[in-house]
């Protein structure tokens, strides 16, 4: 590989863009999964409850289109990213429960053979 | 070593809250072979991932040609010369050789160029050349991937388990053409669960256990005994 090639790889590494995105979005997703629920939920008794609290038609239909369905939009969004990442999470936690059952595992049977190289030894 | 091309510093990443790499350092020169091994669940193949962009580490550097490009995009650094074999090969199985060699146009290369290139490294796809991609052997496929990535001039080359599901007859010859590789100048970082198959061309070689390096030294220096530890846990 010639000087050349070198010179201009690292020329458009020089020229790359970073992201400054935080390496725990996960995290963030599931919190922000969280509060769109409770606040949905919050918005949607709100709504409801203001919509029954008045006679006017125009009032209740203010406060049922922006409180009790912009709560339940936010309720299903919510609820779909707090699902999502609880799986993830759950799912992650298997497997790292699996992986360390077969590290002891292995462990064991380490130790089992070395005891029976040692007693064959004697 | 001077001026490595590849460099990690005291790198983490995690999964979630899930730690996988706990502060790993690892430097490859112009040229050098690297074996990054390791039994399952070592945290291999999300060094890789780390390396390529698909993963930001929680903390740490990733240092590319002297600069530090922690958080780059996995294309961009891919279009710059850091091209990426992923574990499973990555070619297009409904697609002919010729057309999976056409993919590796987007680089700029002619594909006449990238043909003769390819069939003069590796005969047995000329005569592959019209034959669907996932009807080849497992060797052939694993050739077709690799003449991708060189179709692209890579100046880092990141393989994930080469060997796998291959009969080591045809993985020695695959070591072959990466040591060859490596001779034009491409820096190699290798990932292999087995050590033996790729510690013959290695320069270098790591140890990595339980998200740490364990051993790092040169590939000849690495012995059965420690890699028996690193692997059993002994």
């Amino acid at each position: 590989m010639n000087e050349d090639r070198i010179q201009t790889f690292t020329e458009e590494i020089g020229e790359l863009k970073l992201r400054g995105a935080r390496a725990d979005r996960e995290r963030w997703l599931l919190i922000l999964g969280g509060l769109g629920l409770v606040a949905g939920v919050g918005l949607a008794i709100f709504g409801g409850f203001q919509a029954s609290g008045t006679t006017n038609l125009g009032d209740q239909v203010a406060f049922l289109a922006t409180g009790t369905l912009i709560g339940l939009a936010l309720v299903i969004a919510g609820a779909a990213l707090f699902i999502r990442y609880s799986i993830a999470r759950f799912m992650r936690f298997w497997l790292v429960r699996l992986v360390h059952e077969h590290r002891s595992e292995t462990d064991r049977v380490i130790s089992a053979l070395k005891e029976i190289e040692t007693k064959l030894n004697k | 070593m001077t001026n490595p091309i590849l460099e990690l510093r005291n790198i983490r990443a995690s999964y979630g809250s899930i730690e996988v790499l706990h502060g790993v350092n690892l430097s490859i020169g112009r040229g050098e072979v690297v074996a990054l091994l390791g039994p399952n669940g070592a945290g291999k193949s999300t060094m890789i991932k780390v390396v390529s962009g698909l993963l930001r580490p929680t903390s740490g550097q990733l240092i590319v040609g002297g600069r530090d490009v922690t958080g780059a995009a996995a294309n961009a650094l891919a279009r710059a010369g850091l091209c990426t074999i992923p574990e499973g090969r990555g070619i297009f199985p409904n697609l002919t050789v010729r057309e999976n060699l056409l993919m590796a146009t987007y680089s700029g290369h002619k594909l006449s160029d990238i043909e003769e290139r390819t069939y003069a490294r590796f005969p047995r796809l000329s005569e592959r050349r019209t034959q669907l991609a996932g009807t080849m052997s497992g060797g052939e496929q694993q050739m077709l991937s690799l003449a991708r990535a060189l179709a692209t001039n890579p100046v880092i080359l990141l393989l994930d388990e080469l060997s796998m599901g291959l009969a080591p007859l045809i993985v020695a010859e695959l070591y072959q053409q990466v040591a060859a590789i490596a001779a034009e100048g491409v820096s190699v970082l290798v990932v292999e669960q087995f050590a033996r198959t790729v510690l013959g061309v290695a320069d270098q070689a790591v140890l990595l256990a339980h998200g740490k390096v364990q051993v790092s030294g040169k590939a000849s220096d690495i012995g059965e005994d420690v890699l028996a530890g690193a692997y059993l846990g002994s």
